[in-house]
């Protein structure tokens, strides 16, 4: 463009001119840099290729509070979230703050320090790499940089084995006015080490909110991450996510993001490629109905050559609910020997919904196999007509093929309560969305 | 007709000597097997002669109808008559088998001075020697190895030998794969291509496609090297005994394999 | 890597139709305003309907964007630089072949295309385009026979306004985009066909494209309409000089299939691409688009892309009636600096409509090759099926792929499926076609030639022979 283009301030703009009052001391940098980045960036639009089937009207309409306080709530409805794995290595924000009282960190063993990231301001790796491995050019991104308030810390020395998996469970309160949470998180493993981390985000009543989750993992030579996200938030909430993760030689970084909540989901998960030999997974499901919105906008980067990568995204809609997927798969010039494949599955059952994918491949190396395959469809009417010739009704038909199709996505989550937790998730969704009317 | 001499071989760029060593002699109008356990280098020895680029010759010679053929590209060793039967044969999507032969045909027809085949005189040519690995003409049209069992791509290895009438054919685990029907088709059909002007070089793992094909000549290759030649009763006692009693060859020899 | 040398030589074999022809043309000015616009619809003599179509079309076009969305960068043409007519002096209509100028002649005679009817393929009328003018159509009466309207647009808008003024801009309206809209307002000539009902278009059209003016930028318009139960197959090919100058090739073909009528349109797409350096060569922006507007209709598009410096085409089918079919069959092959950005839209409104989708790109050389496709299955269109099938292949190191599918689907009975691979002329291929005698160069032809098999098969048997010397390759199997 030959003349800048004019910033129209949007409410994250308005709002950032309220600095968050708790450890706003802290992160100097970081702050100062993503204010005169946010001055620069404009809020997204439909004109924008990357927002283009993304409807974010529903965002500035809201007349977001900067105020973000602690909220109420009762004990019970946060302990019944716990996974009993993580018995002793919790981490529990609400609102976006850390909450001392239902965490619990005492259980990793040698070389594994978890924590909130207030504790740690000087800490190295902290120093090294908050902030420094996001996107600056993402409004979202910078808004969160500019008024998150602490996050979780997950840092595992060489060699270190983490020994049960680490849930970092972010709650958002009921409250009047709708409010912005701002999560955040750093993860540092270095050389050989090896941890699970479980990543909820549940709304605990019906109110409206936007959480901006920002997540940072840095996975150093061989060593392995288990990444699982789960988004329950309520249907009233909005969800905006960056997790990004840098993977180094010999590493391994596999991550699942489950998205079933909120009335609108961004979610923009990116794996960046740091050196040779690395096989990492960036799969999704996503279940949605009513009137929910849900896009993932995924990247693959692969700047180097020996890469494993695989991503399996599969999408169920029901009701008036809308999908968007974009996965882009990147390699690089003299990134060799390449082994990338992308798989997105959509299931459409209703009139009223709306599926847009748009898988992408994006190859300037030649020694590489990389491919996509992408299908919007119903079940498949042989299949269903299979088992009702086995006595199924047409409606518990669908419900298990629609079952089995989502499960695909969940089968290598390795923590057992977590799994389950899942696979309930999946059933009630089936049960309450097979709809027998729509047929062939 | 093929005389190698003292042949030693390294992966390209990699430095792992995989021939240590190899003699042999092969006359015209001979049939020679050479069995080995996995790993002994038979395949590449096969895929050396072929000209295979992953491999670089350290040492020795290649001496085809009394010239060194090393410098040689793939395809002029082929216009020579040189032929290998692939262990793995590769697929090539889009391209018939027709066109291919066609192609190789007429190429390897015009470097030796031959006529070349229209494509109806082709299609004639063609046709009788479909008989001779029992396969229906629509074969023909079917791409190169695309979509094939193990058995078809098998069968297709000596379909193309048949066509291309090669002086020297080496054969590389063409019995692997194939169940006994597909076995005596493929060992018939190298049967009747056989002559005394041609000569044929078969590998394998196991005794039972020499049940079919009788060699003159077996050799037995260890650890990059032939530990043993003998007549086609080396074959029988192989299939009694194993490699083990052998190996201890493979070191005597020289260095550890 | 020799492979890579070898294919590389194989397609980017020097450009045999890069000379010009030395004709006098008529004075016109360069620029654009109403005036110009107006004076070319003086020139051509043309009804006052068309002359507002014109202004319409201009003044909508002043008030859009140029677009920047596509995975291209140029510097944008110079608009007011442009001229925007350029006609060779000499008698605009012809009655015979021997009015035509004889360079001209000559210029058709070294491009393949003789235009005296008997050294003709039998079987393929021929409407010559001349920059911006149609300087003649073969077979004209032998189709008037069979009922079938061949001619120039120019002809179609004086001969058979009722037509042109019922069809044109229905598919692509006239502010469709900024090209089609440009067009629309200068468009100097181009070709015209009506097959009427229950007809089978006895012979191939094709129409044969040739910018020879450095200056002049070419905006043609094609409109194809077939009625109820008829057939007709269109081909087109395009050259042009080489210039250090880009030129400009903005297009709209528009194609109208009524009940159980099919279209079948292919082109091969050769201009000037510009040299090594990305110095010159045409910028091949057009507009294609077909609309099903019968039940059971059926449209077509194959084309074979190895032109132009920047290509950027997405020929498509709106699949309006029950049962329609759209067909995309391409092969895009890009070298030394051009960058392509094709493919197709298939809007599926209709039930039971289908479409099908097979792209192959191949890069080499420094340049950038993408594919973009767009699928949508509208709420109404029950049943809609869709297939698409967009390979690449990279030759070296400093070229690239890409591919950009669109699929929107608001129906729960329609059924989208896609699929894309990545990959490259293997080694082991390699030496197993050599081990059956052939060159390294054969190899390469012939596994290239597989690899774009499924697309070149769709080509009318008259242009394969050409598409497959264009891509540099023997082709097999091809009898005649």
């Amino acid at each position: 463009m030959a003349h800048p283009t004019r910033i129209e301030p949007s409410i994250l703009h308005k709002l950032a001119k309220h600095l968050p009052e708790n450890g706003s001391a802290r992160w100097t940098n970081v702050r100062q840099k993503s204010m005169q980045q946010l001055n620069s960036t404009q809020f997204p639009h439909k004109k924008i290729e990357e927002w283009r089937f993304t409807d974010l009207r529903p965002i500035s309409r809201t007349e977001f509070t900067h105020i973000n306080d602690a909220g109420t709530y009762k004990a019970s409805d946060i302990e019944k979230y716990f996974i009993p794995e993580s018995d002793r290595s919790r981490l529990v924000f609400i609102n976006g703050r850390y909450n001392e009282t239902y965490s619990s960190i005492g259980g990793l063993g040698k070389g594994v320090t978890v924590g909130n990231l207030s504790r740690f301001p000087d800490d190295e790796n902290v120093l090294e790499y908050l902030n420094n491995l996001v996107n600056y050019d993402d409004v979202f991104t910078l808004f969160n940089g500019l008024m998150f308030e602490d996050g979780a810390y997950i840092h595992l020395k060489e060699g270190a084995k983490a020994e049960a998996p680490i849930q970092v469970l972010n709650l958002y309160t009921g409250s009047e006015k709708p409010f912005i949470a701002n999560p955040r998180m750093l993860v540092v493993a270095e050389e050989d080490s090896d941890v699970t981390i479980i990543e909820d985000h549940i709304g605990l009543e019906e109110n409206s909110y936007m959480t901006i989750p920002v997540s940072e993992v840095k996975v150093k030579q061989r060593a392995h991450i288990h990444h699982v996200r789960i988004q329950r938030d309520n249907e009233n909430a909005f969800h905006i996510s960056r997790p990004i993760a840098y993977v180094e030689k010999n590493s391994e970084y596999h991550s699942y993001t489950i998205t079933l909540g909120a009335k609108l989901t961004r979610n923009e998960p990116r794996v960046v490629q740091e050196d040779e030999e690395v096989d990492f997974t960036l799969d999704g499901l996503v279940l949605i109905d009513g009137e929910q919105v849900a896009d993932t906008h995924s990247v693959m980067d692969h700047r180097f050559s020996h890469a494993n990568s695989h991503q399996l995204h599969k999408v169920v809609v029901n009701g008036k609910a809308h999908s968007i997927f974009n996965g882009k798969i990147f390699v690089r010039r003299d990134a060799q020997k390449i082994d990338s494949f992308q798989e997105n599955r959509n299931l459409l059952l209703s009139y009223d919904g709306l599926v847009n994918a748009k898988p992408q491949l994006e190859i300037f190396a030649d020694d590489v196999l990389c491919s996509h395959g992408a299908t919007v469809g119903q079940l498949d009417p042989e299949e269903v007509f299979y088992l009702q010739s086995r006595g199924m009704t047409e409606e518990k038909a669908k419900e298990v093929l629609t079952y089995a199709f989502a499960l695909e996505t969940i089968e290598n989550v390795k923590v057992d309560s977590v799994h389950k937790l899942l696979i309930d998730e999946v059933y009630r969704y089936t049960k309450a969305n097979s709809n027998p009317k729509v047929t062939a | 007709m093929l005389e190698i001499k003292n042949l030693h071989v390294e992966v390209e760029g990699e430095g792992t000597e995989i021939l240590k060593g190899v003699n042999l002699t092969i006359n015209k109008g001979e049939i020679h097997a050479i069995m080995g356990p996995n790993g002994s280098g038979k395949s590449t020895l096969a895929k050396i002669v072929a000209g295979h680029p992953e491999y670089e010759v350290t040492k020795g010679d290649i001496i085809y109808n009394g010239e060194s053929i090393l410098e040689l590209d793939p395809d002029e060793r082929s216009h020579a008559g040189l032929f290998l039967a692939f262990q793995y044969p590769v697929e090539v999507p889009g391209v018939t088998n027709n066109t291919l032969l066609r192609e190789s045909y007429n190429t390897i027809a015009a470097s030796r001075g031959r006529e070349e085949l229209d494509p109806l005189e082709f299609d004639d040519y063609i046709r009788e020697k479909l008989e001779l690995v029992d396969m229906k003409a629509d074969f023909l049209e079917r791409s190169v190895n695309t979509g094939f069992s193990g058995g078809e791509k098998k069968r297709n290895e000596i379909f193309q030998m048949a066509v291309l009438e090669p002086a020297l054919a080496l054969l590389d685990e063409t019995d692997s794969g194939l169940d006994i029907d597909a076995l005596r088709i493929v060992a018939d059909g190298i049967n009747k291509l056989h002559h005394e002007e041609n000569s044929v070089v078969l590998i394998t793992h196991y005794q039972r496609l020499l049940n079919y094909i009788i060699p003159d000549h077996v050799h037995v290759m260890i650890g990059g090297k032939v530990v043993k030649s003998g007549g086609k009763e080396l074959a029988l006692e192989l299939e009694e005994k194993g490699y083990d009693w052998l190996e201890s060859l493979a070191t005597v020899n020289g260095e550890a394999k | 890597m020799s492979e890579t040398k070898a294919l590389e030589s194989m397609i980017g074999e020097e450009y045999k139709y890069g000379f010009t022809t030395d004709v006098e043309y008529e004075d016109f000015p360069s620029g654009i305003n109403e005036d110009i616009v107006r004076l070319i619809s003086e020139k051509k003599n043309e009804p006052e309907w068309m002359t507002e179509f014109r202004l319409k079309a201009y003044r909508a076009w002043t008030e859009m964007e140029e677009p920047s969305w596509f995975n291209a960068t140029y510097e944008k043409p110079k608009f007011d630089k442009l001229q925007y007519y350029s006609a060779p002096k000499n008698k605009p209509k012809l009655n015979s072949l021997d009015e035509v100028d004889p360079k001209i002649r000559e210029t058709y005679e070294k491009l393949g295309i003789p235009l005296e009817e008997q050294k003709m393929l039998a079987g393929v009328a021929v409407d010559a385009v001349f920059d911006s003018v149609s300087i003649f159509t073969t077979f004209k009466e032998k189709l008037a026979e069979a009922g079938v309207i061949f001619c120039s647009i120019s002809e179609a808008i004086q001969d058979h306004p009722e037509l042109v003024k019922k069809y044109m801009g229905s598919v692509v309206p006239a502010r469709d985009n900024f090209y089609a809209a440009l067009n629309s307002a200068v468009f100097s000539d181009g070709s015209f066909c009506y097959v009427p009902k229950d007809t089978i278009c006895p012979m191939e059209l094709s129409t044969y494209f040739r910018i020879n003016n450095m200056n002049s930028g070419q905006f043609e318009r094609t409109l194809i309409i077939a009625e109820e139960n008829s057939h007709v197959s269109y081909l087109e090919g395009c050259t042009a000089p080489m210039y250090d100058e880009n030129q400009l090739h903005a297009a709209v073909v528009e194609l109208i299939a009524m009940d159980n009528a099919e279209i079948k349109y292919s082109t091969i797409q050769n201009w000037y691409s510009g040299n090594e350096d990305g110095k010159g060569g045409i910028f091949n922006f057009v507009t294609k688009r077909g609309a099903c507007r019968g039940d059971n209709s059926k449209i077509s598009w194959t084309q074979l892309e190895t032109g132009s410096a920047v290509t950027l085409k997405y020929p498509s089918v709106i699949l309006q009636g029950d049962n329609s079919v759209g067909e995309f069959y391409s092969v895009a092959v890009t070298n030394k600096r051009q960058q392509a950005d094709t493919g197709t839209k298939m809007i599926h409104l209709g039930k039971n409509t289908k479409s099908t989708i097979i792209s192959k790109g191949i890069s080499a050389g420094k340049s950038d090759n993408s594919y973009r496709g767009e699928v949508k299955i509208s709420k109404k269109a029950d049943n809609a099926r869709n297939y698409s099938q967009c390979d690449s292949m990279l030759i070296g190191q400093t070229c690239g792929a890409h591919t950009f599918p669109y699929i929107e689907s608001a129906n729960p009975t329609g059924k989208v499926e896609h699929e894309a691979t990545t990959s490259r002329v293997g080694e082991d291929q390699i030496f197993y076609l050599q081990q059956r005698g052939l060159s390294e160069d054969d190899a390469i032809s012939l596994i290239v030639n597989g690899f774009c098999k499924e697309v070149l098969k769709e080509l009318p048997m008259e242009f394969a022979v050409e598409a497959n010397k264009l891509l540099g390759i023997k082709l097999e199997g091809s009898v005649g």
